[in-house]
């Protein structure tokens, strides 16, 4: 397989076939908690992507030239919790210097990123997948984006949701849960894909 | 009597999954069987006791500015700790849950419990209030594996439950990810139905 | 400045005394995970080869494979590979049969299977022994049902349905049921070559 289609299969599987949220259970909180409004949804879409993107960056590099030739495997975890959130303390406060109006859009969601296990996660399955620098990079874009889509399109349905009637005991969240198994109902359709 | 209230506000009143909303990621992704839940359970409740009891200790040694990056370095060590342990003694149930156990570190409950109790109160309220949370956690994850486990593979702790025919082709798409999020829904949904009608 | 100074000591003591206190676990556990996979290895050895009380093991090497790196991925060692299997023998010291792990990655995971083989090239029994399949689906790869479904089967028949072979695959795994029954079929090949060229 050539370079292109190797990143391309990377892209459908990270979006579609092992979604973040619907296939592997990553990122639960700000998929239910952040979707209520469009607007909102696509700022925190995007902060997700540049901090996991950022967050898979830095991971390899720790894991490869720190942790792995000092035998200090055990203390990944610590680690990366440590890395990503000094990494979003960082990234809040450069943001905030030098692009004032993308802190105003993507502020509020930063400090919640930390807590997001959809970017611990993404940095402990890079490892674990064994993908390189690029590979892990791609992937940590790549996640993101699938986060992005279905927080997008959960927060599409759930606008409509307002105006429809539902029963008084499965208003908000327990409706959302069911809405997004439905979506996970969907998006099993992509499993068994091939290329 | 007061003590005892901080212990059981965990299990029903204030359920950190289902009245909170809390820790949703480990409790849908774990909960396929119910061994699973059990194991996933325990290991956040030993995480959450021992990460207050430290927290509660050291809480009027560390300057309240870095006392998030403080707290997460305390859990993230308990969570080592039990991944070890879990890697050495439980390889099954360590090999099960994956991924899930380092993701304890970044379980809202556990954050939300060292920056809402542990860090203002004593040890022993603190004790009590991690071991009420972690359990009323692993309650909910036992109910919500105990009705995927049923449904989904007609077995319950991997016993045969349900009637031959049934295990053969079972309700399958409760063990799958969408009834996962299907079954959580329709029990809150029932959830908020029983607090009504009180 | 002095008050940050401050603030990293601390929280640069705290990590300190978390790493020392991590280490020293790691000290008391990595042994003993290192053990668990060898006893767990020997476990479904006499498993799934049940007349044999001890195992000797024996390795073959093969030419390399040229495969086409995955640019994404860390680069795996070229070279030689070797296939391991183990001789199983009876308290007489008779040879009964042989055991060796089949590997392949199935639809979400490694998918690893202890395979047990009688003298004629017939499979005596299996055990999958490490996978994450999607539980429900793939995961039932480990069922006794599924198991059972090779026993006494022999290369030619190592085909999932499908392919046109014996083996009946899982409801909704076909790609789990085939990385096993393929990655089984492959050991099979090997050991085969093996004995043939021993009995020369």
């Amino acid at each position: 397989m050539s370079f292109i289609t190797q990143i391309f299969t990377l892209a459908v599987f990270a979006v579609f076939v092992n979604n973040f949220v619907l296939s592997k259970f990553l990122g639960l909180c700000p998929y239910i908690g952040v979707s209520k409004k469009i607007d909102s949804a696509l700022g925190m879409g995007m902060a997700v992507i540049f901090v996991m993107t950022m967050a898979s960056t830095f991971t390899w590099l720790i894991q490869q030239y720190l942790l792995i030739p000092y035998n200090l495997e055990y203390l990944q975890t610590i680690a990366f919790i440590l890395t990503i959130a000094s990494l979003v303390q960082l990234v809040e406060m450069v943001i905030q210097k030098t692009a004032p109006s993308l802190y105003k859009a993507l502020g509020v969601f930063l400090p919640l990123i930390t807590t997001n296990c959809a970017v611990l996660g993404v940095s402990i399955l890079n490892i674990q997948e064994d993908y390189n620098f690029l590979g892990a990079i791609l992937n940590g874009l790549f996640s993101g984006m699938g986060f992005t889509l279905v927080l997008v399109l959960m927060a599409g349905l759930r606008e409509r949701l307002d105006k429809a009637e539902v029963p008084e005991a499965m208003k908000g969240m327990p409706i959302a849960f069911v809405i997004a198994g439905c979506m996970a109902l969907a998006f099993l359709g992509f499993s068994g894909l091939n290329f | 009597m007061n003590l005892w209230k901080e212990f059981s506000k965990g299990f029903v009143k204030e359920n950190p999954v289902f009245i909170m909303a809390l820790g949703l990621c480990p409790t849908l992704a774990v909960t396929s069987s119910v061994t699973n839940a059990i194991g996933m359970g325990l290991a956040a409740t030993f995480v959450l006791t021992c990460s207050n009891v430290i927290i509660s200790l050291i809480k009027d040694l560390i300057p309240s500015k870095i006392r998030i990056p403080c707290f997460i370095v305390v859990i993230a060590s308990f969570v080592t700790i039990v991944d070890l342990v879990m890697n050495a003694y439980t390889p099954e149930v360590h090999k099960s849950l994956g991924l899930f156990i380092p993701l304890i570190v970044v379980n809202c409950i556990i954050l939300g419990r060292a920056e809402a109790f542990a860090s203002k109160n004593k040890v022993l309220p603190s004790i009590l209030d991690g071991l009420g949370m972690g359990l009323g956690f692993t309650l909910a994850l036992v109910v919500i594996g105990s009705i995927r486990e049923v449904l989904g593979a007609g077995q319950w702790l991997g016993m045969n439950v349900m009637p031959l025919a049934y295990i053969k082709s079972p309700m399958l798409v409760a063990i799958l990810a969408p009834g996962a999020f299907i079954i959580m829904g329709l029990l809150m949904g029932l959830i908020n139905i029983v607090n009504k009608g009180k | 400045m002095n008050y940050f100074v401050k603030l990293g000591l601390v929280l640069l003591l705290i990590t300190a005394i978390a790493s020392g206190i991590l280490a020293f676990v790691n000290g008391l556990t990595s042994e003993k995970i290192k053990a668990n996979k060898l006893v767990a290895e020997q476990e479904a050895r006499k498993e799934v080869l049940s007349e044999a009380s001890r195992f000797e093991k024996q390795t073959v090497t093969l030419p390399a494979v040229e495969t086409e790196p995955n640019p994404l991925k860390n680069k795996v060692e070229a070279g030689p590979r070797q296939f391991i299997y183990y001789l199983g023998y009876n308290d007489e010291s008779a040879i009964v049969g042989y055991t060796f792990v089949a590997s392949q990655y199935g639809y979400s995971s490694e998918v690893k299977t202890m395979v047990g083989v009688n003298l004629d090239m017939s499979i005596a029994r299996i055990k999958v022994i490490e996978q994450s399949e999607t539980p429900g689906l793939g995961a039932n790869a480990a069922t006794a049902d599924f198991q059972g479904r090779f026993v006494d089967m022999n290369q030619e028949q190592l085909q999932v349905d499908k392919d046109g072979g014996a083996i009946k695959s899982l409801t909704g795994a076909t790609i789990t049921s085939r990385a096993v029954t393929n990655s089984i079929a492959e050991g099979m090949k090997i050991l085969a070559d093996a004995m043939t060229e021993e009995g020369k």
